[in-house]
């Protein structure tokens, strides 16, 4: 598997057909390997858009995201496909099928060997607390319990860069304790996580690096006490804000 | 290949975990089957077995009125019944009072105006043959016989019987005729033998079921309800099929599957085999328990066609029709709704033009055109080829090119879809 060396977005622009504005505007960023990447934002502000541009399933209208390897080759195709995890905001998994059999059928999906699958499974099931009921069909789970099988399903084939949409909305205190715990450890095991969240709080105790967007534009970027030092707070909830402006958005 | 026992070992999961889904797919064909049969076939008794009531009133002041009473009566066809003391105008009425179908009334002068008929047409013959000379010519008498009709029974019913009354007053005027000529020629001959030895040199009608097998087989209820139903049930699996791939949609499964380094089609080609053996199960179970059940019911024996290996890929193609039907719905359509309301609707306008309801010779010209554009009359064609006409190679030909053309089609939109949405 290929050592990521950095991602790099360069004047990206997004506009879906029909629109009358961008979703994202001149994007430029660049995201070392190894980061917690914070892409924070209010509702419509793009950061679903940006995260599937770099997860490759929607097209720019124009500019680029190029996956660098520490031997400065370019990653693409399938090779990019086999480092990269996504954990999307919506539960993307079977409920008829339990946390053990979904992580058979994506593993499988990474082209992964069942001998590696079912060890890969066991250490998930058992850091996330799935064990027992890695056995009994998902659908009947509560969020909490969806969520780290939807994270579990993302990181099966231990990827290098994992993206994650939200991945602690909607469930409770342990279960938002241990997905941010076990992120932590990926990270320390040399995982880039790169996440959207609403959570301030949360981001700013997780995230090393953030960039903030709000109607398609990147408002700020940097590392997270740097940012907060340049603006004179030590709260990422006042700063986002101060930046944002207090206006509903849809 | 371990990739794809994966994918159809989670496509079985799927759908053995919704039991009342799997079960109405085999129960809901099952019970249309029946009660289609049952409802169809007593509607095919009515008509094909049924005698007709009909009243008559015979005013006839000769013999020839009771003649016709006695060919009708031996036909067969009729259950008659008689009340000599009605006028035209009281049997109309009593035909509508009395629940009878049919009523006829013989005027007094029935056998009369026959017999002048006849002497007619006889003395024109002798003289038109020299034997006697030209008398005055007459105007022919020509004898009325009053049929009152049911308004509901239809055209073609009250045709029938007219017809059989225009038959049986043939074989009447012909006895009366010859009678009169033996009568010109005023010769000592033996009329009746002559007369007998006409009506039995009568051409034969031999009815027989066109087919290319040595079995004949008449079409009956059971031969167009059990593929026709079966045939609709597994068009009708757009609705499990269709809603399993929207619902991967919806539930970010494709999302996440675009971020994998597999093809879709894989997963695809895995949903496939899962449903097409669905199907197969499906004509199997439906066509085993018909032919068990059906005869008990006193409902006409389904009977399997002879060739055998034309019905397993009839079968086998049909199911793929069925489910390429159904992944492209599921693959175009963006929310269940859609796919549902799609789905179900299309499945049953194909059924309605393709003649699982009503066959298609029934419907007006321009519906039998369309019936080419539903895949259902194609796979129902191709089973009464086999089922009804022997199932020649020759004959199931342009059906099997049509079928497979059907299937590339739905394949290619459903590939075009994926590809547009990036999960190729």
């Amino acid at each position: 598997m290929s050592e990521i060396s950095h991602v790099d977005i360069l004047d990206m622009h997004k506009r879906y057909p029909g629109a009358m504005e961008d979703s994202l505007s001149q994007i430029n960023m660049k995201i070392p390997a190894g980061r917690k990447f914070g892409l924070l934002g209010p509702n419509g502000a793009g950061k679903t858009s940006l995260i599937s541009i770099m997860c490759g399933f929607l097209e720019p209208s124009s500019g680029s995201v190029t996956y660098y390897t520490k031997d400065k080759r370019e990653l693409e195709g399938r090779a990019l496909k086999n480092v990269i995890g996504f954990v999307p905001q919506e539960y993307a998994l079977y409920g008829e099928l339990s946390p053990r059999q979904n992580l058979e059928y994506f593993g499988a999906l990474y082209n992964m060997r069942k001998g590696e699958i079912n060890k890969r499974s066991e250490e998930l099931l058992v850091i996330l607390g799935l064990s027992e009921v890695a056995d009994k069909p998902c659908g009947s789970f509560s969020g909490g319990m969806k969520r780290r099988v939807n994270l579990a399903i993302g990181i099966i084939h231990s990827p290098k860069i994992l993206f994650l949409d939200e991945p602690t909305v909607g469930v409770d205190v342990q279960s938002k304790h241990a997905i941010i715990r076990f992120l932590n450890q990926l990270n320390i095991e040399g995982t880039t996580i790169i996440y959207t969240s609403h959570h301030m709080n949360e981001a700013q105790e997780f995230c090393d690096e953030l960039a903030l967007i709000d109607h398609g534009k990147v408002m700020a970027k940097g590392m997270t006490t740097d940012l907060l030092a340049q603006h004179g707070t030590d709260d990422l909830h006042t700063l986002f804000i101060n930046l944002t402006g207090e206006e509903y958005r849809n | 290949m371990f990739k794809f026992t994966t994918s159809i070992k989670k496509e079985l999961i799927i759908l053995f975990s919704d039991k009342l889904g799997l079960t109405v797919m085999f129960v809901m064909p099952m019970l249309l089957v029946f009660i289609i049969t049952i409802i169809q076939d007593s509607a095919y008794k009515i008509v094909n077995e049924s005698k007709l009531s009909m009243l008559v009133s015979n005013q006839d002041e000769g013999g020839q009125g009771e003649v016709l009473f006695e060919l009708m009566d031996a036909s067969g066809f009729f259950i008659l019944s008689q009340d000599d003391g009605l006028n035209s105008e009281a049997l109309e009425r009593a035909l509508i009072d009395d629940n009878q179908l049919a009523a006829l009334y013989i005027p007094a002068d029935f056998s009369s105006a026959l017999i002048s008929k006849a002497n007619q047409t006889s003395e024109t013959m002798m003289s038109e043959l020299g034997v006697m000379e030209a008398s005055k010519k007459r105007p022919i008498s020509v004898p009325e016989l009053e049929l009152y009709i049911d308004p509901v029974l239809q055209e073609n019913f009250s045709e029938s019987i007219s017809r059989m009354l225009s038959s049986y007053l043939n074989v009447i005027e012909n006895k009366l005729m010859i009678r009169s000529v033996y009568k010109l020629m005023e010769q000592d001959l033996d009329e009746e033998a002559m007369i007998d030895q006409m009506l039995a040199n009568q051409v034969e009608i031999v009815k027989r079921t066109a087919s290319t097998s040595d079995k004949a087989i008449i079409p009956n209820s059971t031969q167009h309800n059990v593929p026709a139903w079966t045939l609709f049930a597994m068009f009708f699996m757009v609705v499990s099929l269709g809603s399993n791939v929207v619902k991967e949609r919806i539930n970010g499964s494709f999302m996440r599957l675009k971020t994998m380094p597999s093809s879709f089609v894989m997963v695809l080609v895995g949903k496939m085999l899962v449903y097409v053996v669905v199907a197969m199960l499906q004509i199997a179970v439906i066509f085993g328990i018909s032919m068990l059940i059906f005869p008990s019911l006193d409902l006409p024996v389904l009977v399997l066609p002879d060739n055998v290996s034309a019905f397993v890929l009839m079968s086998l193609l049909s199911s793929l029709a069925a489910v390429s039907f159904s992944l492209m719905i599921g693959t175009i359509s963006q929310t269940m709704e859609q796919c549902i309301g799609i789905g179900a609707v299309s499945v049953i306008i194909f059924g309605a033009i393709g003649g699982i309801w009503v066959p298609t010779f029934v419907m007006p010209g321009y519906m039998q055109t369309l019936t080419a554009i539903s895949p259902l009359h194609w796979c129902l064609e191709g089973f009464y080829i086999l089922f009804l006409k022997g199932g020649s190679w020759k004959e199931l030909f342009p059906i099997i090119v049509y079928i497979v053309a059907f299937v590339l089609v739905c394949q290619a939109i459903t590939l075009s879809r994926l590809r547009i949405e990036k999960l190729l």
